[in-house]
């Protein structure tokens, strides 16, 4: 909640003069998303988070676990993540349970 | 239409004979995702909006702005693709480089860019390739965006062919890459870079300082951006940085595996048989978005109701936008606006009647741009692996009192 205030009296001052976003720095708020913790959350933080929010991961909605898996993949892939193989099944685990609808494919 | 449904039954076929029921699932359409709420928490220059992840920054624009043609700038969508963007560039020692294949290398300073070249302006729409991606089922991967990753303002810069005039292009140049500040968290990840032919570029295609006659929005790219009026926003560079001329197309996660669709007739696929050869996104199709009313809309069934609502395409010009109130078995003509912002542009459209029943209303737009392309009803838009290009017939559902 402070966190909040917090930055939406940083938006406030920054936007109020017209032309002078950037007579000093920017700073993009955090959002704190609703995180369901369980095993394999330290994986998560460690592989994933690096690069992007949790809120990225939660809009894709309840997906299978070949879902989860080919977007685990495809951070290693194309974005050369580096996840180690362990890490990565334990990654779509975690995604599976917490973020899955229950089907395989 | 009757080709997809080819395509489904053949995959439903398919299917049933190799994999058991269980796994059948054939691509369909719908509408997508409507009206989320706004997000309490505003980012800097913006307003609250639609908010998808804080880094990289993915904001999306309420469906009730779209009643104007121009989107204002604190309430216009943001996408970006990795999560170090700068958070301070020094207008007065920004410099935009041209390399490569040149006669002259340049370092253009933003000033220079205001004063030493002609000023151009071109009002075009800026829509994300994977807008209304919430659309397709099953999901694809993706931002699953509703209806508001897209908006249209006035851009005034430099033309790109100004800038490569000056630098003198070699007899060998064929390609252009951009490439734009946004940086990924590893060394390895592949930076965010867009090559164009020389031949796909014409003189509309700008280098952009002003957005509305203000500064380019930070989180839209401050201070410079690339402009393609006609295609999807994946190639208009934010941040732009660096500009280098080359004989050879170089291979690019963003051009070679995003950004692509099936390269066949449908541009549709299934879940089951990806289409083994895609093509990239580059060209809009034809769309309309209502703004008004919205799903939260009440009406009162003695009153007057005014829809409005903007359409655009990739640039040969909206002809007609329909409007249907009664689930589509009879179309009656909007008005459209002069047209004057340019064929790039947004058309606003506006229809007024007075609702007769109580009540479920659905209120149904279709555009139809110049050459005859209409939009497609949601369900005979064939599905696709990466979720781009939906343009289904806009559907709103109000409450009639």
């Amino acid at each position: 909640m402070t966190n909040i205030q917090k930055i939406i009296l940083t938006t406030t001052v920054l936007a109020s003069p017209l032309f002078s976003q950037v007579s000093e720095k920017i700073e993009v708020p955090y959002v704190p998303y609703q995180v369901k913790m369980g095993k394999g959350f330290d994986e998560v933080q460690a592989n994933c988070l690096m690069c992007h929010s949790f809120g990225y991961i939660t809009n894709q909605g309840k997906q299978s676990k070949k879902f989860w898996r080919e977007k685990v993949d495809k951070m290693i892939v194309h974005f050369k993540a580096p996840i180690a193989k362990k890490s990565a099944d334990i990654v779509t685990e975690y995604l599976f349970e917490h973020y899955g609808n229950g089907k395989e494919q | 239409m009757e080709r997809r449904d080819f395509f489904k039954k053949a995959a439903v076929v398919a299917g049933a004979a190799t994999l058991g029921s269980n796994s059948l699932e054939a691509g369909i359409t719908k509408q997508p995702v409507d009206n989320r709420k706004v997000s309490p928490v505003a980012f800097p220059e913006k307003r609250p909006l639609i908010v998808y992840s804080d880094r990289p920054p993915l904001l999306e624009t309420p469906r009730d702005v779209f009643t104007s043609a121009l989107t204002p700038n604190d309430q216009f969508f943001v996408r970006w693709h990795m999560p170090d963007i700068p958070t301070y560039i020094d207008p007065d020692t920004f410099t935009i480089s041209v390399n490569g294949l040149v006669k002259k290398e340049l370092n253009i300073s933003l000033n220079d860019l205001k004063t030493k070249f002609e000023q151009v302006e071109v009002t075009a729409v800026l829509q994300c390739g994977g807008n209304s991606r919430s659309a397709f089922v099953p999901t694809a991967g993706g931002i699953q965006w509703g209806n508001g990753a897209m908006g249209c303002a006035k851009w005034k810069g430099v033309r790109l062919s100004d800038i490569l005039d000056q630098a003198g292009l070699t007899k060998d140049a064929q390609w252009i890459g951009f490439n734009g500040s946004e940086k990924a968290a590893y060394y390895e990840t592949p930076n965010f870079i867009r090559e164009l032919k020389l031949d796909e570029l014409n003189d509309s295609v700008i280098l952009a300082y002003q957005m509305n006659d203000e500064d380019l929005p930070y989180l839209n790219g401050y201070p410079l951006r690339l402009i393609i009026p006609g295609s999807y926003s994946d190639s208009w560079v934010k941040m732009l940085s660096n500009i280098t001329v080359t004989n050879q197309y170089k291979k690019l996660f963003f051009m070679d595996v995003a950004y692509r669709v099936p390269d066949n007739e449908t541009e549709g696929e299934t879940p089951e048989k990806k289409f083994p050869k895609t093509k990239p996104i580059t060209k809009m199709n034809v769309k309309s978005i209502i703004g008004y009313p919205t799903s939260e809309t009440i009406l009162n069934h003695k009153s007057e109701v005014v829809v409005r609502g903007v359409a655009w395409d990739d640039g040969h010009g909206i002809n007609k936008v329909l409007v249907s109130i009664d689930e589509g078995k009879t179309w009656e003509e909007a008005l459209l606006d002069s047209g004057e912002l340019g064929r790039y542009a947004y058309r606003t459209f506006r229809f007024s009647f007075k609702p007769k029943g109580y009540g479920k209303l659905k209120i149904m737009t279709k555009a139809i741009n110049t050459i005859g392309e209409m939009q497609p009803l949601a369900k005979d838009i064939p599905w696709n692996h990466g979720g781009y290009k939906y343009n289904g017939i806009d559907e709103v559902t109000v409450e009639v009192i």
